[in-house]
């Protein structure tokens, strides 16, 4: 064998984050796009596995996966007009995208290009009994303040979906 | 067993099948069992003729149901409809590698076993999606949207339930957990135990929680269109759903093996497992069907604050131990 199990383990999950990607962007169909996004979603799990997060893996899952993704898919299906056939994805602003993605492209490239070859993986305690100690401990401002802003969301939803009220 | 073909990679692949086939033939006899006692609940037999008290019905129906035609409808979306039911099942099977079965010993022994439990089993409510949606007709996509709802609802009563063990045995490791598992968590947490057994039920779309698949009104939800095997899928789907939820709630709701030593203890643990099998079937052919608007007020006004409350007395009790 050439390559080594880790190996191969590590170009699976990146065959699977691009198919995901891929998908995402190249399909039409709006199910389908939601889908490949699952797929992504799921290799991300995969990418916490493959660097022994196994909580954050999980959490990402349960999250992501199980909680938001059907949320899209729900929302996806719920404004779907019958007897329409599959909705799909028409976008206005083909120009406007490309340059964007573009510029995210450059961005990110030279942003990494630096680090590329210096970029080794340190592994970090994932343990719960970690993270827990870490998010209460020296990450407690951050944790708190991400609180007060998922307060201000949900708020911000009750608002909105509340309907004007004479 | 380290060392052996039992671990790495090999092993995973093994305990893998191995898992997945076992969790097939349990649920074959999940049905077989939900046919004996829904008859002797409404004053019949239920399979009798075919082996020893028609142990062999269910195993001759999946023989029947691997012959039958696969049918995809016209209007359905190929591919996704084909790959649906598989997305159902494989997370449910996986779910159970993470139960402790004996002392010290799980399949999957990880540190985060019950966020894995609960998490796992999430993405199967997106093969019901997409089984609902792809089918193509409106029965199908109202079931897939209302399993949706309701996954998603019951899904917070349930970890908040499983929080309260944690909570007390403080850790996230099955293993751990039975370790520190003592006879009065029962009584302490008996409030979370009846939380994580009624949304367990509503997790695997069961009655009286089966809205999605109400074959009186939806013909039979999200899978009225499929056939064959895939049909069998969806439906081994549900009692692996069942037995998984019944073993999580037997091993750390109800102690499992921490009653007697050795293999007693995993005989007691099983024992406890069919017991709660039982009561979930005899709650589907004893209770009529859930409203949609009821279902929800059950979630979110009576379970979730029934969760939180068990989770404020263990959060008081908590310092005295």
């Amino acid at each position: 064998m050439s390559i080594s199990m880790i190996e191969l383990v590590f170009w699976m999950i990146a065959a699977a984050s691009l198919l995901g990607a891929l998908t995402v962007v190249f399909t039409r169909d709006v199910t389908r796009m939601a889908l490949g996004l699952g797929v992504f979603l799921l290799s991300v799990a995969g990418w916490f596995v493959y660097f022994s997060q196994t909580f954050l893996a999980a959490a990402q899952v349960f999250v992501y996966v199980g909680g938001v993704l059907v949320l899209v898919l729900f929302a996806i299906m719920l404004v779907h007009r019958s007897g329409a056939g599959r909705p799909a994805l028409e976008s206005r602003h083909t120009i406007d995208s490309i340059m964007v993605a573009v510029a995210v492209f450059v961005l990110v490239v030279s942003a990494l290009q630096d680090v590329g070859s210096a970029l080794t993986v340190t592994p970090l305690p994932g343990s719960p009994d970690a993270i827990s100690a870490a998010l209460l401990g020296p990450m407690l401002p951050h944790f708190e303040a991400l609180g007060v802003l998922l307060l201000a969301a949900l708020a911000a939803v009750i608002v909105i979906s509340g309907g004007e009220r004479s | 067993m380290s060392g052996s073909v039992f671990t790495g990679y090999t092993g995973g692949l093994i305990w893998g099948l191995g898992g997945g086939l076992v969790i097939a033939i349990a649920t074959l006899f999940g049905v077989w069992w939900e046919r004996k006692v829904a008859g002797r609940i409404q004053m019949r037999l239920g399979p009798q003729t075919t082996g020893p008290f028609g142990l062999l019905q269910t195993v001759a129906d999946m023989v029947k149901l691997l012959l039958k035609e696969d049918i995809t409808p016209t209007q359905a979306d190929a591919p996704v409809f084909r790959v649906a039911p598989l997305i159902v099942f494989v997370p449910i099977a996986m779910a159970v590698t993470v139960i402790p079965f004996a002392a010290g010993w799980a399949p999957l022994d990880t540190s985060v076993g019950m966020l894995f439990f609960l998490a796992v089993p999430s993405v199967s409510v997106i093969g019901i999606l997409m089984a609902g949606w792809s089918s193509g007709n409106s029965y199908a996509t109202l079931g897939g949207l209302r399993g949706a709802a309701q996954m998603i609802s019951y899904e917070l009563p349930r970890t908040l339930s499983v929080l309260s063990v944690v909570l007390l045995a403080g850790s996230l490791r099955p293993v751990e957990v039975m370790e520190a598992w003592r006879w009065w968590f029962i009584p302490l947490n008996g409030i979370g135990f009846l939380v994580y057994f009624i949304s367990s039920v509503a997790e695997c779309n069961r009655g009286p929680f089966d809205i999605p698949e109400a074959e009186s009104e939806l013909v039979a939800g999200y899978f009225a269109d499929y056939s064959g095997i895939r049909w069998a899928i969806f439906m081994m789907s549900e009692y692996g759903g069942v037995i998984a939820a019944s073993l999580f709630g037997a091993a750390l709701f109800l102690g499992g093996w921490a009653w007697a030593p050795g293999l007693f203890g995993t005989a007691i643990f099983l024992l406890l497992t069919v017991v709660l099998v039982t009561a979930m079937i005899w709650i589907k052919w004893t209770f009529p069907r859930m409203r949609m608007d009821q279902l929800m007020n059950t979630a979110w006004k009576v379970l979730t604050p029934m969760a939180l409350l068990q989770i404020a007395i263990i959060g008081v009790v908590i310092a005295w131990l």
